[in-house]
């Protein structure tokens, strides 16, 4: 039985110039204790997926499909019980460590307050927190529970919330672009993080990302994001340094070590989706077949492409 | 922080000087003014026959000859340090005595009108806030726009019209006990309710959007725990910082209620005075008013310091 | 050198295209809008021929049919004078429309001008521009024109000036705003670069585009100068009786309010309707060109 699965999902906004499909049947499966990636551009429905999975998204956001979480449906429980889940079994580790924070409000209290929901002893609580943000290397945990969020800097914020996150002892972990818009001294810093969580509390990671590095160093499988849709998952090594779908070749080329050869042309409307593969103009393995069908995912040496080349 | 306050309290009090001189400068120099008026009133009746001795004498006994910057400095000291704000040309009395026997009766006014203000808006804030687009936010906001749209005096007379003359609640005018008080309080309140309703609404919906609010649903947290803890403190600060002009707009506003209900206030007061051209009594109002303007507001600043940590250890 | 003025001159706003997806088209999307602005057309029309068309004279006294309740004959009554209600309703349109439109293109003009010189040049210009828009608008409105008025007298000129005297500040300190935000922009320095001088450089570049943000204060601003006028018509100073005012007719109605409420009704709601109608279009406008600002009217 897996431990997370992702069935079909998928969400449209509604808006005022149309409805957007940001993410386009959606399917993935997770094992219990391993970390997952979630690769893709800015735009791809990466966060989208994180946030239907906690029911996160705004009121003007369709959701269908289903997500399996130790085989309960996510999207079909009550209010109350997935208010349950948040927080204790499923943590969110954000994308924007300072907005994310009250700014009028102490750290310590948003820290504390989880625990008061959950019925954990407050003290007891702060106490492992203080105890984890000293494993993650912070020094006078304790000042920094005393001041308010803007008195603290970007990477000491993002360890501030990793750590919260993990106190709670959550079953899985979700993390939302890690290292964005850090420069290459935090980027280690957030990946030792990485490293030190997975190897002492062991918990399931879902980490969402562009970083194509952080994704190699840390996840045991991952999943591209084209437009909305899965175009490949598999094992780490298979994926990045074996890719086979085009998008994939694609993305690696464009790192600064392999000769950032861009990617010409933009991503596909989502409101009005074209009826072939959404990466046909793009794409330089094109055939015609490409430019009327949408292609379905299909096996291919140990990995899934979403690919008429297969 | 401290410098902060400290600069504030400097404005408010350079504020306050250019206004003394101001309206000393304006009441003097304008055609009608306080020299004029002063020489009227000693002379009532007489004004031909005065002779240019009696007028000489008069000038000279009311410094009227001295420069105005003298005589403004001259005014300024008789007033702060002696109490001295001249006589009442209509009321024979020291205009000190007017204003301290007016002032209760704006203060009371202002005050209940702020209560209701404050907490009807507010609370009608976050109702439809949180019922966005829904049917009461629909009509709340129909609402609000009448609120701010109408204008005061009607507003007035049509509860009188209603909750007096017909349903004979209330009393028509006066001043004494609550029942006289419910009726002006309400009507000065309508606007200022109205557009704290509707900066509530518009800054809760604007905080509710906030990541910080995303991530305190992420954690877990249960939604009136969000409201309460979260989502109010931060919402509040724009309404702050319009409460310092709704009370501007109040005392302005309470200027025509009073006239309406026959309030003794000191907006009354002011109106009465200007038509009898009791240039002293006008001038202290216009005062008072600024002055209570000018404290509110700074105090509303205070309170803003008090409520965000960004600025107290920014 | 003509390569970077071309550039410069590209950026003139075009918001205010009339393509679909511009302003017009987003103003037909939303009904209260058009209502309001036909309403407004409305308005205007009667305004401006109501003098001019030859109606029956507002001011005639008719003592026989004082008081009246709405009839065929009367729409919305007769006042205590027995003046027809809504002939007097429509020479106050005149009336108030034609003196709000003085004080804001005074006011507007006026704030503009000096939020404009004070944001531009900064420094102690703009240190004394500034205290002294902070002292004007430390003054209640009303209180300020209450005492102008009563100092001036009666009179259409004195009612524009003292309301412009009341109002010019709110725009200057949102002008200053503006241009102190644009004035860092990439165009205003490359116009610098290629010698353009001060004025030219505001009339060209600082004015066209910040003047959207203070159109929109001044469009819901209207409505604030036709409260304000009615207001002091109403306490009896602003314009000679002779001239029909909303304000001034609910003022005299008030005594009568027991027997024939009408003459307190309906200039009332006359004026809460212009007000709205200003208000939604207004806002309309600020909706429009920018969604995200949350309303400078509270300055």
């Amino acid at each position: 039985m897996s431990y997370l699965n992702v069935s079909s999902v998928c969400v449209d906004f509604l808006t005022e110039n149309g409805s957007v499909k940001a993410v386009n049947d959606i399917s993935f499966e997770m094992n219990k204790g391993e970390t997952f990636g979630i690769i893709g551009e800015s735009g791809s429905g990466k966060s989208v997926i994180t946030q239907a999975i906690l029911r996160l998204l705004p009121s003007n956001a369709v959701v269908s499909g289903k997500i399996f979480f130790e085989s309960e449906d996510l999207l079909s429980i009550d209010n109350k019980k997935m208010r349950q889940i948040r927080g204790r079994e499923i943590s969110l580790i954000p994308q924007n460590p300072a907005g994310s924070l009250n700014p009028l409000l102490k750290n310590k209290l948003q820290v504390a307050e989880v625990f008061e929901v959950m019925g954990v002893n407050k003290k007891e609580g702060i106490k492992s927190v203080l105890g984890m943000l000293k494993n993650l290397l912070m020094k006078e945990p304790a000042h920094i529970l005393e001041n308010y969020p803007h008195e603290l800097s970007g990477g000491m914020k993002q360890r501030l919330l990793a750590a919260m996150c993990l106190s709670y002892k959550p079953s899985l972990l979700v993390a939302d672009e890690p290292t964005k818009g850090l420069d290459s001294f935090s980027k280690k810093g957030t990946l030792d993080l990485f490293r030190h969580m997975k190897r002492e509390h062991g918990n399931s990671m879902l980490v969402i990302t562009h970083d194509l590095d952080f994704a190699l160093e840390i996840c045991d499988r991952v999943a591209v994001m084209y437009a909305g849709q899965i175009v490949e998952i598999g094992a780490v090594t298979n994926v990045l340094k074996n890719p086979s779908h085009p998008y994939t070749k694609a993305l690696l080329n464009a790192l600064p070590r392999n000769g950032l050869i861009p990617l010409n042309g933009h991503t596909p409307s989502r409101i009005n989706l074209p009826e072939g593969c959404l990466f046909y103009t793009r794409c330089n393995l094109r055939s015609d077949k490409c430019g009327s069908e949408r292609p379905v995912t299909k096996s291919n040496k140990g990995v899934i492409v979403r690919c008429h080349l297969y | 922080m401290y410098r902060y306050i400290f600069k504030r309290m400097i404005f408010t009090a350079i504020t306050l000087f250019a206004v003394f001189a101001l309206t000393f400068f304006l009441m003097n120099v304008i055609p009608g003014g306080t020299s004029e008026m002063i020489l009227k009133h000693t002379f009532i009746g007489l004004e031909e026959s005065a002779t240019q001795e009696q007028m000489v004498q008069v000038s000279a006994r009311y410094n009227l000859n001295d420069p105005l910057y003298i005589q403004f400095i001259d005014w300024l000291k008789r007033g702060i340090f002696e109490g001295d704000l001249g006589m009442s040309f209509v009321y024979h009395k020291p205009v000190l005595d007017l204003l301290l026997l007016r002032l209760p009766a704006t203060i009371i006014l202002a005050l209940s009108s702020m209560f209701i203000a404050v907490v009807g808006g507010v609370s009608l804030g976050i109702y439809a806030a949180l019922k966005e687009n829904k049917t009461a936010d629909h009509l709340l906001r129909f609402l609000t726009l009448f609120g701010v749209s109408m204008p005061g005096f009607w507003v007035a007379l049509v509860l009188i019209l209603i909750f007096s003359v017909y349903l004979k609640m209330v009393p028509v005018a006066g001043y004494g006990s609550i029942e006289n008080l419910v009726l002006p309080a309400f009507a000065l309140s309508i606007h200022s309710l109205a557009s704290i309703m509707r900066i509530t609404r518009t800054s809760m919906l604007e905080t509710l959007g906030q990541d910080y609010i995303k991530f305190a649903t992420a954690k877990g947290l249960p939604v009136n725990r969000i409201i309460s803890r979260h989502a109010l403190k931060n919402a509040m600060l724009p309404v702050v910082t319009v409460l310092g002009f709704q009370m501007g707009a109040m005392l302005g506003g309470s200027v025509i209620i009073e006239t309406v209900f026959a309030w003794p206030g000191i907006g009354s007061l002011l109106v009465n005075s200007i038509f009898a051209r009791d240039l002293y009594v006008v001038q202290a109002c216009i005062i008072v008013i600024v002055f209570l303007f000018l404290i509110v507001n700074f105090i509303v600043d205070l309170v803003y310091i008090y409520l965000d940590p960004r600025i107290r250890y920014g | 050198m003509i390569g970077l003025e071309i550039t410069c001159l590209q950026n003139k706003s075009s918001v205010f295209s009339l393509k679909k997806d511009g302003i017009a088209g987003k103003i037909l999307n939303r009904k209260d809008i058009t209502i309001s602005i036909l309403l407004l057309a409305l308005l205007f029309v009667v305004a401006i021929s109501y003098p001019l068309l030859d109606f029956s004279d507002p001011n005639t006294i008719d003592l026989t049919n004082k008081n009246l309740a709405p009839s065929a004959e009367n729409p919305l009554g007769t006042d205590y004078l027995g003046r027809d209600i809504l002939n007097r309703l429509a020479a106050g349109t005149t009336t108030s429309l034609s003196i709000a439109a003085g004080v804001s293109a005074i006011s507007l003009f006026v704030g503009i001008f000096i939020g404009c010189i004070s944001g531009y040049y900064g420094g102690i210009i703009d240190e004394t521009f500034s205290r002294i828009i902070d002292i004007f608008l430390s003054f209640p409105g009303i209180v300020f024109a209450l005492t102008i008025m009563g100092f001036l007298g009666s009179g259409v000129i004195n009612l524009i000036l003292a309301l412009s005297i009341v109002h010019w500040a709110k725009y200057a300190r949102l002008m200053r705003g503006q241009v102190l935000s644009i004035k860092e922009n990439e165009y205003v320095l490359s116009a610098k670069i290629i010698g353009a001088g001060n004025f030219h450089i505001m009339r060209k570049h600082l004015i066209p585009n910040s003047v959207a943000t203070v159109i929109v204060l001044a469009t819901i601003d209207i409505g604030h100068v036709i409260l304000s006028i009615a207001a002091l018509n109403f306490l009896g100073i602003g314009l000679p009786s002779d001239i029909p005012e909303w304000g001034a007719m609910l003022s005299a109605g008030k005594e009568f309010m027991r027997t024939s409420p009408y003459q307190t009704i309906f200039p009332g709601m006359a004026i809460t309707m212009v007000v709205i109608i200003f208000s939604i279009i207004g806002e309309g406008l600020r909706d429009i060109l920018d969604p995200n600002d949350t309303g400078g009217e509270y300055l």
